[in-house]
C-alpha cells in the first residue's frame, strides 16, 4: 500500500509540475508567434478574455478536482479485503449544486465572451488602412485598397487580381506577396478571400485568425500598437506547402510606411517581397 | 467435398477450427473479433503517429517529405476514430450487453456477425488506400485531405486516395449502423424479466445513447461523402465554387456529424468507468440517476454544438454567441459525470488494481480536457487556438487521456471474464504508469507548443520558432506512450499463460455477468435470470444492516458458491438452443468493397462488370441470409 | 424469414424485435433525406446557368406518378390485410399491384429522368441538376429496393412460402414502403410544387 501511495503522491506532482510549466510557459517565453505576448489591441483581448475569465477559474476547479480525488485515493483505500463501506446511493442536494453552480459560472464566462464576440465582429475603425488578403496555394497576397495606393502597373506575382474581370480605365490596386506593411498604432481593415482552398489568415501576436473561403468574403481589423515585423502562416490544412505558407506583418511608422508604398508604386512590379513564393512546389511534386 | 462441408458445419456448431470464426454468429466471439482486429488497427495508427511525432521532433524535420506526412496524419486520425475508439466500444457493446442485460445473444446474432465483417472489410478498404499511390516507387497512396476532408481541397486532391477514404467510410458507416440499430433493439427488447430501464447498468445506457448518436449522426455523414464522390467521379457541384456550390456545406455536413461523433467515441468509455469504479470501491455508482441522465442531456445537446469547429469561419456574431451559449452548457452534464464518480469513490473501500488506475487516469485527464474544451468555448480566444496545437493537444486529452484510457480499464476489468485469467497487476500498472506519464509528456507541451503559435498540419517548421523543445518533448512522450503498449501486449501473453485461474467473480463485482463462469460459456445463462434490484448480483452476496452497511449473505464463501453454481450451470446448458452459424453475413459484407473498388476505378480501368459482381456477392449473400433457416 | 421458437418469445417491450429495428432503421433515414432536401433548399434558385427548374418541370405528369405512388400504399395495406386474415390470393394479387405501380412510379422517373437530359439537365450542368438527380435518384433507389423485395415476397407468396403466420415479413415491407411515399410527398411538395 505504501508504494501505491507513492505513485499516488508522484502522479499528483507532475500534473501540478506540468501546469506550472504551462501556465510559466506562456507567460514569460517570447516567441515570434506567441499569443500570449501580443503586440496589437485584438490579439491582447483575446489573451485577456483567456487569462481572466477562463484560465483562473479552470485552475481553481482543476486543483480542487485533483485535490479531493487525490484524497478520496489515499484516504479510502482499501485497508482489508473484507472493508465494506457504507453503501451511499446518492445525494440529490449535492447533484443539483454541482449541476446549477458550473451552469451559474458558465453562464458568467458566457457574458464577456459575447462581448467581445460583438466586439471583434465590428467594422474597422473610420481611418483604417483596408487591405484584401487573398490566399492562394502556398502563397498571401495583399491588396491595398484605398484609392492612394493605385498602382499603374500590376505586379505580375499577385494572381488574385489578374483573376478578376479588368475595369476600363482603372488602376490596379497595389499589392505586394508575403509581406504585409502597415502603419502602426492605425487599424487594417482585412476582406479575406481565396482563390482556391480554404486558407486561414493568422498572425498571432496582432490577432486571431479567420479562414479564407472561396466564394465568400470574411471581415476583420486588427492593428500593431508595436514597431516592429509580426511572423504569421496560415492556419487551415491546405495541401503540400500549407507549412510554408508564411508571412511578415511589418508594422512601421507612418513616414516610414509612406516611403514604402512610394517605394512599391514607383517601382511598379515583383521581386521586392522578402519572402516571396515558396519553394515547395518544386519539393512536394 | 460434401464430406468437408459437413465437418465444417460440425465444427462451427461445436466452436472448433478457423470455420467456426468465420461464421460465427456469438456475440462474444464477434466482440473477440472486433477487439482483436481494433487492436490491431490501434498499432498501424500508433506507428502512423511515431512517424508524425519524429518527422516533428526537431525543426525543419527530414523523415518524411510533405506528401507523406499529409497522408500519415489523415490516415492516422482516420483510423484511430473509425478503427479503433468506435470498433473497440463495438467490441465491449457485443461482449457485455446480452451479460449485463441478462440475455443469451444480442437481437439479431447475424446482423452482428455482418457488422463486423463489414468494419473489417471497410478498415482493410481504407487502407488499401496505401498502395494507390505506387508504393513500389516510393510514394505512399491514401487521402491526404485530413480526417475531415474539407472541401474543396478533398476535390482537387489527385489519386485515389479521398476515394478510398469516402467509400471506407462509407463502408464503416454501413457497420456502425448495423451495430447502433442491433444493440438498441438488444437493450429494449432483450433485458431479463426485472431488468427495467432503470435497473440497467450504466454501461448499457451509455451504449444505449452512443447506438442512438450512431443511428442519427451517420446518415448525414453518409450524405455528405455521397455528395463529396459525386462531386470526384462524376462532376456534380455540390461543392464546386464556379457553380455557385458552398464550400462551407461540406463542413456544417461534417461537424453536424462530427459533434454527435465525439460522444459516440467518449460516451461507451464513460460507461466502463461507471462500471468499474463502483466495483473497486465497493459502492454504488454515485447518483446513478444523474449519471444517466447527463448521458442523456449530452447526446441530446451534441446535436447543437457542431459550430464551435467552425467559429473561423466567419459564421457571424450572432450563431458565434449562440453556439458559444450551448458549448458552454454541454459541460454541466459533463461536469454531473465527473463529480458523481468522485463522489463514488468518496467514503469507499478503493481497490487499488490496475482497472481503477486507468478509470482515475481517465477521470484525470477527462477534465483537463474538459476544461480546455470551455477554452474553446471563448469564441475569441478560440480565434487564437483554432487549428493549432492546443486543439490536438485537448481532443488527445479527451479521446486517448478519455476514451483509450476508459476503454484501457475495461480491458482489464473483463479480461478475466472472457479468457478466465487475470491480466497480470504488475505488468498492468506497469503499463498504466508508462501509459500516464508518456501521455502527459506528449500531449501537455502540446498545449504550450499552441498557446506559442504553432499550427496543425504542418509537415516542418523553422528553427527560429522555439518550438524544438516542446516538439521533442512530446515525441519522447510518445515513445513512452509506444513502449506501454509493447507492455500491454507482453501482459496480455504472459497472463493468458498463466495457470491460475481467476474464477467467476474476481473483483467482487456487481452486475449479472460476475455471476457467469469465466470463460462465459456459449449460451451465457443456463437460466435466464429474474433481476430484482440494480446490481444485482451484489444483492446477491450482501444484505444491506440498518446503516446501510452491506452483510455478506454467505460469509466468506459468497465466490466459491457462485462458481460450483457456474459449473453446475456448465453441465446444464447443452440443451439450450442456440443461433446456428453462419456464413451469410461474411458474404454479404466481402461484396461491399469490391463494388467501391469497381466505382473508383471504372473510368480508368472500365471495371463496370466489377461493380456488377460485388452487387451480386452481397444480394446474394443478403437473400441466402433471408433465406435460411436460422433461429433469429 | 423463418422464425424459429426464440423469436416468438415475447420481448421485454412487447414489441417484435424486426418491427422495432424497421422503425430505427426508418428513423435513420429520415436524416438520411433530411440531409439530402436540406441540400436541395440550399442550392435551390443559386444555380449560374440553366436549365432551371420552371423551365423543365412538368407538373401533371409527376402529379400522376406521385399519385400512383400513393396508390401503391393503399394496394400495400390490402396486401397486409390480406395475409393477415389468411387470404392468399388476395395477398398475391395486392403484392404485384404494389409492385406493379412501384415499377410505374419508377418508369415516370426514368422517363422524367431522360426528358430533363435531353434539355440539358444533368449531374454536372448546374446546381439544380446535381442537387435534384441526387435526391430523387436515392429515393427512386430505394423504391426499386422496395420493388424487388416485393417481387421477393411475391415469389415466396406464389411458392406458398408466405403464410399467415409470416405476416410480420408483410407489414414490415409495408412499413418501408409507406416511408417511402411519405418521402415522396415531401419531395414532391418541396421540389415541385413550392417554387420560389
Amino acid at each position: 500500500m505504501g508504494v501505491q501511495r507513492t505513485h499516488l503522491r508522484l502522479a499528483v506532482t507532475a500534473l501540478l509540475v506540468a501546469i506550472l510549466v504551462l501556465l510559466v510557459g506562456c507567460g514569460t517565453v517570447d516567441d515570434p508567434q506567441n499569443t500570449f505576448a501580443p503586440e496589437g489591441d485584438v490579439a491582447r483581448k483575446q489573451r485577456d478574455l483567456l487569462l481572466v475569465w477562463v484560465l483562473g477559474p479552470a485552475a481553481v476547479i482543476l486543483v480542487l478536482v485533483f485535490g479531493v480525488l487525490g484524497y478520496s485515493l489515499i484516504r479510502f483505500r482499501r485497508k482489508s479485503d473484507n472493508e465494506l463501506p457504507k453503501q451511499v446511493h446518492g445525494n440529490n442536494r449535492l447533484e443539483i449544486a454541482w449541476t446549477i453552480a458550473p451552469a451559474i459560472l458558465l453562464l458568467i464566462i458566457a457574458v464577456p465572451t459575447i462581448d467581445a464576440v460583438i466586439d471583434l465582429g465590428r467594422g474597422p475603425a473610420t481611418d483604417a488602412l483596408h487591405v484584401r488578403v487573398t490566399g492562394r496555394q502556398w502563397q498571401w497576397e495583399f491588396e491595398y485598397l484605398d484609392p492612394e495606393y493605385e498602382a499603374a502597373e500590376a505586379n505580375l506575382e499577385c494572381v488574385a487580381p489578374q483573376l478578376r474581370a479588368p475595369e476600363d480605365g482603372a488602376g490596379q490596386p497595389l499589392c505586394v506577396v508575403g509581406e504585409l506593411h502597415i502603419p502602426v498604432d492605425r487599424e487594417v481593415g482585412i476582406e479575406l478571400e481565396s482563390i482556391d482552398v480554404i486558407h486561414s489568415f493568422w498572425v498571432p501576436k496582432l490577432a486571431g485568425k479567420l479562414d479564407n473561403i472561396p466564394g465568400t468574403t470574411n471581415r476583420m481589423f486588427f492593428n500593431a500598437t508595436k514597431i516592429g515585423s509580426y511572423s504569421g502562416q496560415c492556419a487551415e490544412f491546405c495541401g503540400l506547402g500549407h507549412a510554408d505558407m508564411k508571412m511578415i506583418i511589418v508594422a512601421e511608422s507612418e513616414e516610414d510606411f509612406q516611403e514604402w508604398v512610394t517605394d512599391q508604386l514607383e517601382g511598379g512590379g515583383a521581386a521586392r517581397s522578402r519572402t516571396g513564393e515558396p519553394d515547395l512546389v518544386s519539393r512536394g511534386e | 467435398m460434401v464430406e468437408a462441408m459437413r465437418k465444417l458445419r460440425a465444427d462451427a456448431e461445436s466452436y472448433q477450427g478457423w470455420w467456426s470464426w468465420l461464421t460465427t454468429v456469438d456475440h462474444k466471439r464477434i466482440g473477440v473479433m472486433y477487439g482483436v482486429t481494433a487492436f490491431s488497427f490501434f498499432l498501424l495508427g500508433g506507428v502512423e503517429a511515431l512517424l508524425i511525432r519524429l518527422q516533428l521532433s526537431t525543426s525543419n524535420g527530414q523523415v518524411l517529405d510533405p506528401d507523406a506526412y499529409n497522408r500519415l496524419f489523415t490516415m492516422h486520425g482516420t483510423t484511430m476514430i473509425f478503427l479503433v475508439v468506435m470498433p473497440l466500444s463495438a467490441a465491449f457493446f457485443n461482449l457485455l450487453i446480452p451479460l449485463l442485460i441478462g440475455a443469451r445473444d444480442v437481437a439479431f446474432p447475424r446482423l452482428n456477425a455482418f457488422s463486423f465483417w463489414v468494419f473489417l472489410a471497410g478498415g482493410l478498404f481504407m487502407n488499401a488506400s496505401f498502395f494507390t499511390g505506387g508504393i513500389f516507387q516510393g510514394k505512399l497512396g491514401a487521402p491526404d485531405a485530413g480526417w475531415f476532408g474539407y472541401a474543396p481541397l478533398s476535390l482537387v486532391s489527385t489519386g485515389q486516395g479521398i476515394d478510398f477514404w469516402a467509400f471506407g467510410l462509407l463502408i464503416l458507416g454501413i457497420a456502425s449502423m448495423a451495430a447502433g440499430f442491433n444493440f438498441i433493439v438488444t437493450i429494449f427488447n432483450m433485458r431479463a424479466p426485472g431488468m427495467t430501464l432503470l435497473r440497467m447498468p450504466v454501461f448499457v445506457w451509455m451504449t444505449l445513447v452512443t447506438s442512438f448518436l450512431i443511428i442519427f449522426a451517420m446518415p448525414i455523414i453518409t450524405v455528405a461523402l455521397f455528395e463529396l464522390l459525386f462531386d470526384r467521379l462524376y462532376g456534380a457541384n455540390f461543392f464546386n465554387m464556379a457553380a455557385g456550390g458552398k464550400p462551407l456545406l461540406w463542413q456544417h455536413m461534417f461537424w453536424l456529424f462530427g459533434h454527435p461523433e465525439v460522444y459516440i467515441l467518449i460516451l461507451p468509455a464513460m460507461g466502463i468507468v461507471s462500471e468499474v469504479l463502483p466495483t473497486f470501491s465497493r459502492k454504488p455508482l454515485f447518483g446513478y440517476q444523474f449519471v444517466i441522465f447527463s448521458g442523456l442531456a449530452i447526446a441530446f445537446m451534441s446535436w447543437g454544438v457542431w459550430a464551435h469547429h467552425m467559429y473561423t469561419t466567419g459564421l457571424g456574431t450572432i450563431a458565434n454567441s449562440a453556439f458559444a451559449v450551448s458549448t458552454m452548457l454541454i459541460a454541466v452534464p459533463t461536469g454531473i459525470k465527473i463529480f458523481s464518480w468522485i463522489a463514488t469513490l468518496w467514503g469507499g473501500s478503493i481497490n487499488l488494481k490496475t482497472p481503477l488506475y486507468f478509470s482515475v487516469g481517465f477521470i484525470s485527464m477527462f477534465v483537463i480536457g474538459g476544461l480546455t474544451g470551455v477554452m474553446h468555448t471563448v469564441v475569441p480566444s478560440d480565434y487564437q487556438q483554432q487549428d493549432t496545437y492546443f486543439v490536438v493537444a485537448h481532443f488527445h486529452q479527451v479521446l486517448f487521456g478519455g476514451a483509450m484510457f476508459g476503454l484501457f480499464a475495461g480491458i482489464y476489468y473483463w479480461f478475466p471474464k472472457f479468457t478466465g485469467r487475470l491480466l497480470h497487476e504488475g505488468w498492468g500498472k506497469l503499463h498504466f504508469w508508462l501509459m500516464f506519464i508518456g501521455f502527459n509528456l506528449t500531449f501537455q507541451p502540446m498545449m504550450i507548443l499552441g498557446l506559442l503559435g504553432m499550427p496543425r498540419r504542418i509537415y516542418s517548421y523553422g528553427s527560429g520558432t522555439g518550438w524544438d523543445f516542446l516538439n521533442m518533448l512530446a515525441t519522447a512522450g510518445a515513445f513512452l506512450i509506444g513502449l506501454s503498449i509493447l507492455v500491454f501486449m507482453i501482459n496480455v501473453v504472459v497472463s493468458l499463460r498463466r495457470k491460475e485461474r481467476a474464477g467467476a467473480d474476481p473483483w467482487d463485482g456487481r452486475t449479472l455477468e460476475w455471476s457467469l463462469p469465466s470463460p462465459v460459456p456459449p449460451y451465457n445463462f443456463a437460466e435466464i435470470p429474474t433481476v430484482r434490484a440494480r446490481d444485482d448480483f451484489w444483492h446477491q452476496k450482501y444484505a444491506e444492516d440498518e446503516e446501510g452497511r452491506p452483510v455478506p449473505i454467505v460469509a466468506g464463501g459468497a465466490y466459491q458458491a457462485e462458481e460450483e453454481e457456474g459449473e453446475e450451470e456448465a453441465e446444464t446448458g447443452h440443451g439450450i438452443h442456440m443461433p446456428s452459424p453462419s456464413f451469410w453475413p461474411l458474404i454479404a459484407a466481402i461484396g461491399l468493397p469490391i463494388m467501391a473498388a469497381g466505382f473508383i476505378y471504372q473510368e480508368s480501368a472500365n471495371l463496370l462488370p466489377m461493380i456488377a459482381i460485388g452487387a451480386v456477392i452481397t444480394i446474394v449473400g443478403i437473400y441466402g441470409w433471408a433465406l435460411e433457416p436460422a433461429s433469429e | 424469414m423463418s422464425h424459429a421458437p426464440a423469436a416468438l418469445e415475447t420481448t421485454a417491450t412487447g414489441i417484435d424485435n424486426r418491427k422495432l429495428l424497421m422503425w430505427l432503421f426508418l428513423a435513420s433515414e429520415t436524416l438520411l433525406f433530411g440531409s439530402l432536401i436540406a441540400a436541395y433548399l440550399l442550392y435551390r434558385g443559386q444555380s449560374v446557368v440553366g436549365p432551371y427548374p420552371e423551365e423543365l418541370f412538368d407538373i401533371p405528369f409527376t402529379s400522376v406518378s406521385a399519385f400512383v405512388l400513393l396508390m401503391s400504399s393503399v394496394t400495400m395495406v390490402l396486401a397486409l390485410a390480406a395475409i393477415q386474415r389468411g387470404d392468399q390470393r388476395g395477398l398475391r394479387i395486392w403484392l404485384f399491384t404494389t409492385a406493379l405501380l412501384g415499377m410505374l412510379f419508377i418508369s415516370g422517373q426514368a422517363f422524367e429522368f431522360t426528358e430533363f437530359n435531353r434539355e440539358g439537365l444533368s449531374l454536372s450542368s448546374n446546381l439544380f441538376g446535381t442537387t435534384f438527380f441526387v435526391l430523387t435518384g436515392f429515393h427512386g433507389a430505394h423504391v426499386t429496393v422496395g420493388v424487388l423485395v416485393l417481387l421477393s415476397l411475391l415469389v415466396m407468396a406464389l411458392r406458398g412460402r408466405l403464410t399467415r403466420s409470416q405476416s410480420m415479413n408483410v407489414e414490415l415491407v409495408g412499413l418501408y414502403w409507406h416511408f417511402v411515399d411519405v418521402v415522396w410527398i415531401a419531395i414532391f411538395t418541396l421540389v415541385y410544387l413550392i417554387q420560389p
